[in-house]
């Protein structure tokens, strides 16, 4: 029987008991996807990736982790847990809670470390990662002296040296310059061509459809407003503006000005010439 | 108005002035980072030298090797690329501290009686300074100017982490080390949080603020920070488990011991135990 990595049937969750992050949520994740969750701030796109890292637990409903259901008891088995770990690796949205080790290097060998992956392995993993990502000089710096960009970095190669299949990002480009962007884009889709799963929540119109097979964009009720393929929902202009996706704009042109939406996707010389008309 | 004025200057200044103590004293990062002698060492070996150093120090009765030790050291911060005016303003500013005021006492025949060196009356007392009572004192303070200034040494050319891993030696668990990193990292965090509240509120507020106001803002801080402190803990703890923590850590241990780490513990060794041996 085939089993989906993901598969979440009617999941809610609340934080404390009070307030509410999911209401009823249904979603299947295959292996080797790209899927992207989308939504306003506060839809509960965190709370969903941190419901699929088995950080937190849902209230009511199911969430299985190829065909097994997860759940509080399934990591007290220490050996699921240990392979539940090495198979998923999560980037949090903020990179100053997931580094929380005195110094870089200290930050990326963490996690490989309580996995008990041999020192060999983890130092040539080290090598290759810093290579590609650019960081050599910060290793031996104190992730509180370090950008915004650099800590994402960081937080990507203490998540990659894990070597996970499934990959889980929270908002991976928030705050990045353009270049920095590229770079990390690139770095997704190779993972993603050498059979890597990668699930990736973010407001970056641009970059949805490079990171997406599927699109699942969350509204403000918590719930899935819609999902599909990515060239459908982006140019459904109406639900995402309906989802604060959609950046309302004014413009003086002479001495009018006009105000239409602006989806990030096209650039703005395009727009203008549509309405000029 | 000029009352006010200086109110606002007042909580302006200690404010920030706290700031960047904490952060220098947490943080002096800076000495530890260049490549000089003492930086070049293992953190353990060079622990244990300068306990070796400070054993010594206090064993010997000799003024003029305590003073060669002293200068040694002077020596050892000169090849760490340490400017000499700071080192000596760091350590001279505690000297006098532990030293002076303690020692004073001796100079006179009433706790170290001997040859008479100078008298004088004061207070309708006889004062006689003795000669042992001038040496004894002169040794006290030059014994704790070396310590001191070892000390110092040590705690400016490592990474106050590393000082920290030092710890696990001596038989300190694991968890113990990891969470004072962990406090460590975030202290400093917290420290950019008031830091950024504060230039925030300022850009808002202008730069008049009439220390009332000052008050508050600092209370609602700590308030804030409270709030702040326990959702990352949470946050933080995910973020452990995520990548496997299981609740006892593991660590790297990438201390290094070379062969001129043993030459230099070596060299320590051989000095500190013929000073015991012959100047005791
Ligand atoms: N620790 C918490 N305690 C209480 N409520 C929380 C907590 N974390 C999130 N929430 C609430 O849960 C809801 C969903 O939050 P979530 O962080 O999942 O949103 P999000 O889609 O990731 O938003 P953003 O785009 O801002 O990151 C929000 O209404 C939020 O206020
Ligand atoms: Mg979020």
């Amino acid at each position: 029987m085939y089993n989906p990595v993901f598969s979440l049937k009617n999941v809610w969750f609340s934080y404390l008991g009070r307030f509410p992050a999911l209401s009823g949520v249904d979603i299947d994740i295959k292996s080797g996807q790209k899927v992207s969750i989308i939504g306003a701030n506060g839809s509960g796109k965190s709370t969903l990736l941190h419901l699929l890292d088995g950080l937190i637990f849902a209230d009511s409903g199911e969430v299985n982790f190829f065909g097994m259901k997860l759940g509080e008891e399934s990591f007290n088995d220490n050996e699921f847990s240990i392979d539940f770990r090495r198979k998923v690796g999560f980037v949090f949205q903020n990179p100053d809670v997931q580094l929380f080790c005195p110094t870089v290097k200290e930050d990326i060998v963490f996690g490989p470390l309580q996995l008990g992956l041999p020192k060999n392995q983890i130092q040539s993993r080290l090598e290759k990662l810093v290579f590609t990502l650019g960081i050599r000089d910060l290793l031996e710096r104190s992730p509180n002296q370090l950008s915004i960009g650099e800590k994402r970095k960081v937080a990507l190669a203490s998540t990659l040296i894990i070597g996970p299949d499934i990959l889980i990002l929270d908002e991976p480009t928030a705050g990045l310059d353009p270049l920095t962007t590229r770079h990390i884009i690139d770095l997704l889709i190779d993972e993603n061509i050498s059979g890597k799963t990668i699930i990736t929540s973010t407001h970056d119109l641009h970059i949805v459809g490079e990171v997406s097979d599927i699109v699942y964009v969350f509204g403000a009720d918590k719930k899935i407003a819609r999902f599909g393929d990515a060239d459908d929902i982006l140019n459904d202009t109406h639900l995402l503006a309906a989802n604060n996706l959609v950046h309302i704009h004014s413009h003086r042109h002479k001495d009018k000005i006009h105000i239409h939406p602006h989806a990030h996707l096209d650039h703005h010389t395009e727009e203008h010439q549509n309405e000029k008309r | 108005m000029k009352r006010k004025s200086r109110n606002n200057g007042f909580v302006e200044r200690s404010l920030s002035g706290v700031l960047s103590f904490l952060k220098n004293s947490l943080y002096a990062e800076e000495y530890a980072s260049r490549r000089g002698f003492m930086q070049s060492l293992d953190q353990r070996i060079k622990t244990l030298s300068f306990i070796l150093f400070i054993v010594a120090i206090l064993l010997t009765k000799d003024i003029l090797i305590v003073l060669a030790l002293y200068l040694l050291c002077l020596f050892l911060a000169y090849i760490s690329k340490i400017d000499l005016g700071f080192f000596l303003k760091r350590t001279w500013v505690f000297i006098p501290l532990f030293s002076l005021f303690i020692a004073f006492p001796a100079l006179f025949s009433n706790f170290t009686p001997g040859e008479e060196l100078f008298s004088f009356k004061a207070a309708g007392l006889a004062l006689v300074i003795t000669r042992p009572g001038v040496l004894s004192v002169l040794l006290f303070v030059l014994r704790v100017a070396a310590m001191v200034s070892f000390s110092v040494l040590l705690s400016i050319t490592t990474r106050h982490f590393d000082l920290l891993k030092v710890l696990r030696i001596f038989g300190i668990p694991q968890a113990f080390v990891m969470i004072m990193g962990i406090c460590y990292r975030y202290i400093y965090l917290f420290i950019g949080i008031i830091e950024n509240t504060y230039f925030a509120i300022k850009s808002r507020v202008g730069t008049y603020m009439h220390y009332k106001k000052g008050q508050q803002v600092v209370g609602w801080n700590i308030a804030f920070l409270w709030v702040r402190s326990c959702r990352l803990n949470e946050e933080v703890y995910k973020a452990m488990l995520s990548r496997g923590y299981s609740g006892e850590p593991m660590v790297l241990d990438d201390f290094k011991v070379r062969w001129k780490d043993w030459l230099w513990l070596a060299f320590t060794g051989v000095t500190v135990i013929c000073i015991i041996r012959f100047f005791r």
